[in-house]
């Protein structure tokens, strides 16, 4: 079961992006070369059958599953205010998304479908991924990550392994966080160039949710969900590519997760309920002279900003003939030209494919020469894109917002409803009712009570 | 420390005695069995862990000693003892792969379930331990953080520069140092067959192909008389020296194939060594294997490897074969139905041409396949339709017969039809037509050949009114000379940098691209539908009315001719220094490649035939009207 699954994985990534046959060719040559008594046994051995392809009802299915999980959890976040609902949907999301679906297709990954399908034309998107794509950028938009909180299967198994979230300072955090940006920019540079799908080859949990993969990968995901123990969800803080999307949208989301369903009556308790450092604390008051000296900094990397973009541009650029040899005529083309010797390997199977296809050496080098020119642009753009996040971010750090309150921060909150949890107000209408009974600050009082005990 | 889970399991208000003894008793059973299922967790892994090095050690799959004995059957295949051992040896392995692959599965469920165990229990574990933290008494102000923030994402950026930067000094552009002279002297294949009829046609394996590439000219014909090599693929030996290394190598690749009509670029010459010119089908003598063709056709075998294409059709199905060249074997056949466009009832055609005459065309990935109703199929070695379409139904009284020929990504189509000239050319892959010109020309039969000329590759086609040369590319008309008449069947040949034409009631013509003009022209002997075919300063004609002439290339004088009595619909062609010609009784009269007529033998096939055939590895491969015949030793 496991080596037909690793099989089937094997045939699916390697039609998605051929440069893996290199690496995990070895797996499967292994199991394709087993060995068979080579003398008539009378043994008619079976023709193989390719398996049907999925439903495409079962697509639309999926989406629907998506929208359904979505519209639960931003229902669960921000009306019903309940951490129990978004933590079963949560659970119900691993399963379905997880496990039954196997982590594919996950929006995640989407950005490199929609990344090829703009930059060639002969590859066909399917409707179900463009949706995957758009649906939680959408929800997003409106709601806060909800999408992040209860629908995406990488998500909530890091959310579910939290056990002992450790607190990271603010430089590192800010720091790690430039790893996204790096790649999103290169993910999409892969896959424009119909080069490689990284997000999908490097994804460390489809191998926990298949039940088998390349033996690395398997402890890649281990290592990330024990390390998500201590350190709160780190591929989608540290490593998540649409998380940078998403952050965007977040960022000008219209109903967002309040921590305090009416007035925060600042009592502090929610300020460590976050695991992920997401709550913004009240902004404290800043001196004359800090105020100046943040107008300055602000100004500096505001001008900064195109140096950094043309900075950028130009150290990419000329790593172009590096990135292009995650391309497979790039790779092969070179790696004929240095290592010439390497045709009569039989082993080499991506060599011997191409010495059999008919195709001139020639032709590949020109093929692979195309590949490197479009590389050439797109690190260009891939290192405008990164000098230009790095400028914004610094320029960001001196932006001043005054907060009076404990608030989400919305880039970074995932809407999980940890810290709605630990605040004891309650919404304008149940004081109302409570104020029926017994007066609504004893109320309070008795809330704080439960959390302290 | 941050609580995360406190509210997750419902906290009730404080409660006094048994109740606090049973959150006790909780938290203990929940360690218990964090710390039982991590312990399970550890052994589980570490098992794995151990499987997985075992099997990079002793990988069963890769057994040296299930090679061995394997090896020592092939020296004694006849050892019944060696095959039972390496039978009970095989199902050991296998069941040593099975075990473990059961193994892995079944520790990674267990792995599964003590990583929710753990999971759970540690939650419950700290839910039940959870207070309330202080809020944290930061001694770091907001500012300050801010600043040190900046200061690290700084570094980041500038070191991420430094580092592209870096690492761009060390990254070698290995596509700019390319010269494809280097890598051929270290790819091309030291066994590639050259033929050369230095020694009155003996072969000659020492002319290897670096030479050609280094002096592709040098020392070729200067004068009829002269020594003479076998090559009219690389632009004939009086043209400017082949300057395209990737056509070069190309070239060389189909050298070893028959991948289309009439052989590799359609000019009816093989390069092929140790063919026989004697064998016997009714005693078997030299008769590899004999197959029955399912439905008939006049299209001639392609090969490439060990596979032979050949098509068949009747009013109702028209059909793709593929058969194992080396024993005959029906490997698939794919009928070429639900095309789009193609007519719900055949157009009609002669019995002597059928709806299968074109011949299919395959670069090794794929293979395509014209019928006479205008469908194209493209399928891929294993029988796959890749692409199919329909070019619209042709307007031929006879049947569409002209064959295809491809280059590089391209399929090449010639379409004369009564609705007037018309080229095209198919991506190989996706079908799509890359070009599609149509040409004052008539409705023709010829199959289209291609030709290094000038240093480039053009398709050069036969038709009423004239023979042309096309532009690969763009589909052109680079060159056309005014010289036939009637309805065209015999496609062109080329040789020596010239380009020969013939058609009964009109010329025999031999021509020059470069300057599209005709060098000769004769009238005497004049073919119908067998093509001519040149090599070595020699040109070929086989007529209906059963005459082969040999002619000079360059001047067009008559060496010998040869009444055989029965015509010939079946092309001539060049293999292993002797020119192969079948008439249509099914008699394959093999002639010494010389200026002087040397009979070498007339072999009958047993039945009609009116394809021409193909060679490779040492076999000749004949289609009759029935069966389709591999002659070899």
């Amino acid at each position: 079961m496991i080596s037909q699954l690793i099989t089937y994985i094997y045939f699916f990534l390697i039609q998605i992006f051929p440069a893996l046959g290199g690496e995990m060719g070895g797996i499967l040559a292994q199991q394709q070369r087993f060995p068979k008594p080579e003398f008539e046994t009378g043994y008619t051995q079976p023709s193989p059958t390719t398996p049907e392809p999925r439903l495409t009802a079962w697509e639309y299915i999926d989406v629907s599953v998506l929208v359904l999980v979505m519209s639960l959890a931003a229902w669960f976040a921000l009306k019903r205010r309940s951490r129990k609902g978004l933590l079963w949907l949560s659970v119900f999301s691993l399963v379905y998304f997880g496990f039954i679906r196997e982590g594919c297709v996950c929006s995640v990954g989407s950005i490199q479908n929609i990344a090829l399908t703009l930059f060639d034309p002969a590859y066909a998107i399917s409707i179900p991924i463009i949706l995957f794509f758009t649906l939680p950028l959408l929800f997003t938009l409106f709601f806060g990550r909800v999408f992040c909180a209860s629908a995406c299967p990488l998500g909530v198994i890091q959310d579910l392994v939290i056990i002992k979230p450790l607190k990271l300072p603010q430089w590192l955090r800010k720091t790690l966080g430039l790893i996204p940006y790096i790649y999103l920019g290169l993910a999409v540079l892969l896959a424009a160039t119909s080069s490689e799908f990284i997000i999908c080859r490097y994804d460390p949990f489809v191998g926990i949710f298949r039940m088998g993969a390349e033996f690395s990968m398997i402890i890649l995901g281990i290592a990330f969900l024990l390390l998500g123990m201590f350190v709160a969800r780190p591929y989608c803080r540290f490593l998540c590519p649409y998380g940078v999307l998403l952050g965007w949208m977040s960022k000008f989301s219209r109903f967002h997760l309040n921590i305090t369903p009416s007035q925060c009556i600042q009592c502090k308790l929610c300020e460590q309920s976050c695991p992920f450092d997401a709550i913004d604390k009240p902004s404290e008051k800043l001196s004359v002279e800090n105020k100046k000296l943040n107008k300055r900094r602000f100004s500096i990397f505001l001008l900064l900003i195109p140096v950094w973009i043309i900075l950028g541009g130009f150290s990419m650029s000329k790593v172009h003939s590096f990135l292009s040899k995650a391309h497979p005529d790039v790779y092969l083309a070179e790696l004929l030209i240095e290592h010439p010797e390497l045709k009569d390997d039989p082993e080499n199977i991506d060599i011997q494919t191409f010495l059999s296809s008919g195709k001139t050496m020639e032709h590949l080098v020109e093929e692979a020469k195309l590949v490197k020119q479009k590389y050439f642009t797109g690190s260009w753009i891939l290192g405008c894109f990164l000098g230009l996040a790095i400028g914004v971010l610094l320029m960001n750090q001196y932006v001043l917002r005054r907060r009076k309150d404990y608030t989400p921060n919305k880039v970074d909150c995932y809407s999980c409803g940890r810290c709605m949890d630990y605040c004891p107000v309650r919404p304008t209408s149940n004081l109302r009712k409570m104020a029926e009974g017994e007066s609504a600050t004893a109320k309070n009082e008795k809330g704080i009570s439960e959390k302290t005990n | 420390m941050a609580k995360t889970n406190h509210k997750e399991n419902n906290h009730k208000p404080p409660l006094p005695g048994d109740y606090e003894g049973l959150q006790g008793n909780l938290k203990k059973v929940s360690l218990n069995t964090a710390i039982i299922s991590a312990i399970f967790a550890v052994v589980i892994s570490t098992l794995l862990l151990l499987n997985y090095l075992q099997l990079a050690k002793n990988d069963p799959t890769e057994s040296t000693t299930l090679t061995a004995l394997t090896q020592r059957l092939a020296d004694d295949p006849g050892n019944e003892e060696l095959k039972e051992e390496i039978r009970a040896f095989d199902l050991m392995a296998r069941k040593a792969f099975f075990t473990a692959k059961w193994q892995v599965k079944t520790a990674g469920w267990l792995l599964l379930i003590c990583g929710i165990v753990l999971v759970v229990s540690l939650r419950y574990y700290f839910s039940l331990r959870s207070k309330i933290d202080l809020p944290e008494n930061s001694q770091v102000s907001e500012q300050a953080q801010r600043i040190l923030s900046s200061k690290w994402i700084l570094y980041s950026g500038s070191a991420l520069i430094i580092i592209a930067l870096i690492a761009s000094y060390f990254s070698v552009d290995q596509l700019k140092g390319y010269d494809i002279e280097t890598f051929s002297e270290n790819t091309i294949d030291e066994s590639i067959e050259v033929i050369d009829l230095t020694n009155e046609g003996q072969t000659n394996d020492s002319g290897l192909i670096e030479n050609e590439i280094e002096e592709p000219l040098e020392g070729s014909v200067t004068e009829p008389e002269a020594t003479i090599t076998t090559d009219n693929l690389q632009g004939g030996s009086q043209q400017k020296p082949v300057d395209n290394r990737s056509d070069l190598l190309l070239i060389e690749q189909q050298k070893k194939q028959s991948n289309s009509f009439r052989g590799p670029l359609g000019q009816g010459v093989f390069y092929v060594n140790n063919i026989s010119v004697k064998w016997d089908v009714n005693s078997g003598e030299n008769i590899k294997w004999k197959v029955e063709i399912p439905l008939s056709g006049y299209n001639s075998p392609i090969i490439w490897n060990d596979k032979l294409f050949l098509t068949g059709a009747n009013s109702t199905e028209r059909w793709v074969y593929c058969f194992d060249k080396k024993n005959g074997k029906l490997l698939w056949k794919h009928q070429a139905n639900n095309i789009a466009g193609s007519p719900a009832t055949p157009p009609k055609t002669t019995d002597d041409t059928g709806l299968a005459a074109p011949s299919v065309v395959t670069d090794g990935n794929y293979v395509v396949a014209i019928f006479g109703t205008g469908d194209v199929v493209c399928l891929n070695m294993d029988g796959k339709r890749i692409w199919a379409k329909n070019l619209g139904v042709p307007d031929n009284h006879y049947g569409h017969s002209s064959s295809l020929v491809a280059w590089k990504e391209k399929v090449f189509v010639q379409y004369d039809t009564n609705k007037g000239g018309r080229m095209l050319a198919l991506h190989f892959q996706t079908g799509e037509i890359l070009w599609d010109v149509s040409r004052a020309n008539h409705i023709s039969w010829a199959s289209p050949i291609l030709a290094e000329i000038d240093g480039k590759m053009q398709i050069v086609t036969s038709s009423e009114p004239s023979v042309a040369g096309h532009d690969i590319e763009t589909g052109k008309q680079l060159w056309k000379v005014d010289c036939m008449m009637g309805e065209v069947g015999p496609s062109p040949a080329f040789a020596n940098g010239l380009v020969f034409a013939a058609n009964e009631y009109a010329t025999l013509a031999a021509i020059d691209p470069e300057k599209g003009k005709i060098v000769w022209e004769d009238n005497y002997y004049l073919p119908e539908v067998a093509s001519p075919v040149a090599a070595d300063g020699l040109l070929y004609i086989a007529t209906t009315y059963g005459i082969l002439a040999c002619y000079d290339v360059h001047t067009g004088n008559k060496y010998w001719e040869a009444d055989y009595g029965e015509g010939f619909y079946s092309s001539p062609v060049m293999a292993d220094g002797k020119l192969f010609a079948i008439d249509m009784n099914g008699v394959v009269h093999i002639v010494k490649a010389d200026r002087e007529l040397q009979k070498m033998g007339d072999i009958p096939m047993g039945e009609k035939v009116m394809t021409t055939p193909a060679f490779t590895d040492g076999c000749i491969f004949v289609r009759g009207n029935k069966n389709l015949y591999c002659i070899g030793k």
